[in-house]
């Protein structure tokens, strides 16, 4: 038993950084010599288990820390795209439930500044059996649909094919890979809605918009299913040029000003970033607790660094005899604690840039989770973090370092 | 023989440094979970809080939120003559069509806007719901485009407060009551009159149908007979059923704090090792001493790691603590908070509530990190040879 656990240990240490660490110091020594940087890094890395555990606390807060922020950014900024300057979304006044009267359209074509126009309804509906479907499904005039599609590109089927087939659907990429199917099958969906379900043959796919997931069908189709209510969910816009945007917004809402159904028209982004506040405050949610991480990420450096100064605290004292200044001591204890919070950053950051690049988390969260990119910038963030925190932690021993007494320092047993 | 307490207790102290990082350490990462789960439980304890549970709920058949349903009018003129049907002392039958509606309204103090759940009433809808009461004003009367909110909404919407107004499509609703739902879901709705709202809103149909059945058996009844009958294409639960599943809103929360509970007790379970190897390499000599007088190696395990538990537990009690602190805070003020709920996309009204069982699993949680961080030094220290553990220094 007591063999098996030592063996373990043993390769247990071979795993960790501080054992190649401490190879590398011994070799930088031999060839070297003695110098300031081979004795911190010996310092550094003198007690491997005290160092590792460090370094590892440090790199499980930076990763939370770095995961937090990548969370916030999916939740909080909608994927951007150069189409979304130029789409409108109008939707009724009362709210986005309330449906419009189909008899707009004629209004807002001839609005100065609309290019395309066409009925934007939300189907809702479950995917063959599923509990909750997470890509949406969406009512079009497919003709005119066809004019709003800025970006992507069809990359099977025919579109025209689509436009003919009263039956038929415009479906993302990444739906198509998902669920195995090819041009020609049937998706079925049951509505939540709308009292009513959908059989739909796959006309065409198409790929590389900012979301490649949702399923675009005739409103005809839905008009049929349901009697002809006449209503549709919202209008969906392009304009001529991102400059006019404003002007069609503000022209949109006036032309139905004071009619039984009022309008209310936002660019795309406003429109999803009003669909995000609701949410609740998540901004604040995610940085309070970021705030609470770097807090404890902060206990964590500064009361290691403090125990191996105290550890030392005697030879410090032989040190200071031999004649080093404080400031010399100060940068022994910088360049260590330093050293080990960007360590830790290193494996921490890079570890947690790692798991989500290479993680499908659009599969695992079941399409919660989109993108999920740890940008350069968060990655900054949380390595200037770790940086101030490696600077702070060396303050305070430092400090007692400096007022300590030879005499007292050489009687310390601690 | 194991060691007494009085030796850990003082041990803590005496290395007072290291023991208030780590336990400050600790209490964070219990006081995130454990508000976290407490966002949740106070969304959970809201829809678990709604309803009556001689009442029966009926909506369309595959809708699974009362917000997507729809009951025609030929439907309803069926239902309410369903002999099951509870009297009144009036000789009314007890049951009530409703309709749900979403408006959007302006967030007070120009935080943007939020949905919130407009929801048309009958009189006997409000004989159904024991749980409401008036607390300001006075219900409001059908055809003069009046309306009572809650008074969480009223707190939270510009306009949501006794002679204010609501705007609703072209028209404009006034304010002339306030009510109080108890903490349950009503909590987070506005009440008119349902057939008013039909004609506001250019509605045929009804979203819901609230009813009391005369007993048991007749609630079973109801809901096997709508089961069955394919022409009404209808479904019938209890009402209380009915919203206790209505928790999906609190999953990203639950999800939230499971996933930060993990990530950051790793953190802190490196930190409690990291103190504990410390406090083990300072105490060589006495340990070796322990061992001389004739403590057993279990005796020195179990003492190191009641020590490394006993500074866990300080600051799961320090954490727990702050949550409660925050709760009680949070309770005297009168401070809500509002999520989305994915069903009906109107804003849920909710207080985080920090119940006992939280407390405990946020204990729990605190001494788990305190054992699992202790162990591996606690094991080295009863690993110590004896003779060069007393030469050393």
């Amino acid at each position: 038993m007591k063999g098996i656990l030592q063996r373990i240990g043993h390769i247990l240490s071979l795993l960790s950084p501080m054992t190649w660490l401490g190879g590398l110091a011994r070799l930088w020594v031999r060839w070297f010599g003695l110098g300031p940087f081979s004795f911190v890094l010996i310092n550094a890395v003198r007690n491997q288990r005290r160092a590792t555990l460090t370094v590892l606390s440090v790199a499980s807060s930076c990763a939370l820390l770095v995961t937090l922020l990548t969370l916030q950014r999916e939740l909080t900024v909608p994927p951007e795209s150069e189409g979304a300057s130029l789409r409108i979304i109008a939707r009724n006044k009362v709210s986005l439930a309330q449906p419009l009267p189909a008899k707009q359209l004629a209004t807002v074509e001839k609005i100065p500044g609309v290019v395309a126009v066409s009925p934007f309804t939300y189907f809702g509906g479950n995917y063959k059996g599923e509990e909750m479907t997470s890509f949406a499904q969406f009512a079009v005039d497919p003709a005119r649909f066809r004019e709003l599609l800025v970006e992507g590109r069809i990359s099977d089927g025919s579109y025209d094919e689509f436009i003919k087939d009263r039956n038929s659907c415009f479906v993302g990429a990444d739906t198509m890979k998902r669920y195995g199917l090819k041009i020609g099958d049937k998706m079925k969906f049951t509505g939540t809605f709308y009292p009513v379900d959908l059989d739909l043959k796959i006309a065409a796919v198409f790929q590389g918009t900012v979301d490649d997931r949702g399923v675009f069908f005739h409103h005809k189709l839905l008009d049929e299913l349901n009697g002809d209510p006449g209503t549709v969910g919202t209008w969906y816009l392009r304009v001529a040029s991102a400059e006019v945007a404003n002007d069609v917004i503000a022209r949109v809402n006036k032309a139905f000003e004071n009619s039984t159904a009022e309008v209310r028209a936002e660019s795309e982004r406003a429109f999803q970033m009003g669909f995000i506040s609701m949410l609740g405050n998540v901004k604040v949610l995610t940085l309070s607790i970021s705030g609470v991480v770097v807090f404890t990420l902060m206990l964590v450096t500064v009361s290691t660094m403090s125990m191996a100064i105290r550890e030392r605290f005697r030879e410090l004292a032989i040190l200071k005899a031999l004649g080093f200044r404080r400031r010399d001591l100060f940068s022994f204890i910088l360049a260590e604690s330093f050293g080990l919070a960007a360590l830790g950053a290193l494996v921490g950051i890079g570890g947690a840039w790692a798991l989500w690049t290479f993680l499908d988390l659009q599969k695992m969260t079941n399409g919660f989770l989109l993108y999920f990119e740890v940008t350069p910038r968060i990655m900054a963030s949380g390595a200037i973090v770790a940086a101030v925190l490696g600077i702070l932690a060396a303050i305070g021993p430092s400090l007692a370092v400096a007022r300590m007494s030879v005499v007292e320092g050489l009687k310390t047993l601690d | 023989m194991a060691l007494p307490l009085r030796y850990n207790f003082r041990n803590v102290v005496v290395r007072w440094r290291t023991t208030v990082f780590t336990v400050l350490g600790v209490a964070a990462v219990v006081s995130v979970f454990v508000l976290l789960r407490a966002l949740a439980r106070g969304i959970e304890s809201t829809s678990g809080n709604t309803g009556d549970p001689r009442n029966i709920l009926v909506v369309r058949k595959g809708s699974q939120a009362e917000s997507g349903s729809l009951v025609t009018r030929e439907q309803f003129r069926t239902l309410q003559y369903f002999d099951e049907i509870d009297r009144n002392e009036r000789g009314e039958a007890v049951v009530s069509a409703e309709l749900v509606m979403i408006v959007n309204a302006p967030r007070r103090a120009g935080a943007g806007d939020a949905n919130t759940l407009l929801r048309g009433i009958t009189p006997r809808g409000m004989e159904l719901r024991p749980q409401v009461s008036l607390v300001e004003g006075r219900w409001f009367t059908p055809g003069k485009r009046e309306v009572v909110v809650s008074r969480r909404l009223s707190g939270r919407f510009e306009g949501f407060e006794i002679g204010g107004t609501l705007k609703a499509g072209p028209d404009h609703l006034t304010v002339v009551g306030i009510f109080d739902g108890q903490g349950s879901a009503f909590d987070s709705e506005a009440w008119m009159d349902a057939d008013e709202s039909r004609s506001i809103f250019d509605r045929e149909q009804y979203s819901s149908v609230l009813l009391r059945p005369r007993d048991a058996v007749s609630a079973s009844n109801i809901v096997s007979r709508l089961e069955t009958d394919k022409r009404l294409s209808l479904r019938a639960e209890s009402e209380t059923g009915y919203y206790a599943k209505q928790t999906m809103t609190a999953m990203p929360f639950k999800i939230l704090g499971g996933i930060l509970g993990v990530a950051m007790s790793i953190g802190a379970v490196f930190a409690a090792m990291n103190t504990m190897y410390a406090s083990v390499a300072a105490r060589t000599r006495e340990v070796g001493t322990l061992r001389v007088l004739g403590y057993s190696r279990r005796a020195v395990v179990l003492c190191f790691m009641i020590e490394g538990t006993l500074v866990a537990l300080m600051g799961g009690v320090l954490g727990c603590a702050i949550a409660l602190a925050l709760n009680f805070y949070v309770q005297v003020r009168g401070v809500f908070f509002g999520t989305m709920d994915f069903q009906s996309f109107a804003e849920t009204v909710f207080q985080f509530r920090v119940t006992p069982d939280l407390v405990g699993l946020g204990l729990l949680f605190s001494v788990v990190i305190g054992v699992v961080g202790s162990f591996l030094p606690a094991l080295r220290a009863s690993r110590l040879p004896v003779i060069a553990a007393l030469k050393s220094v």
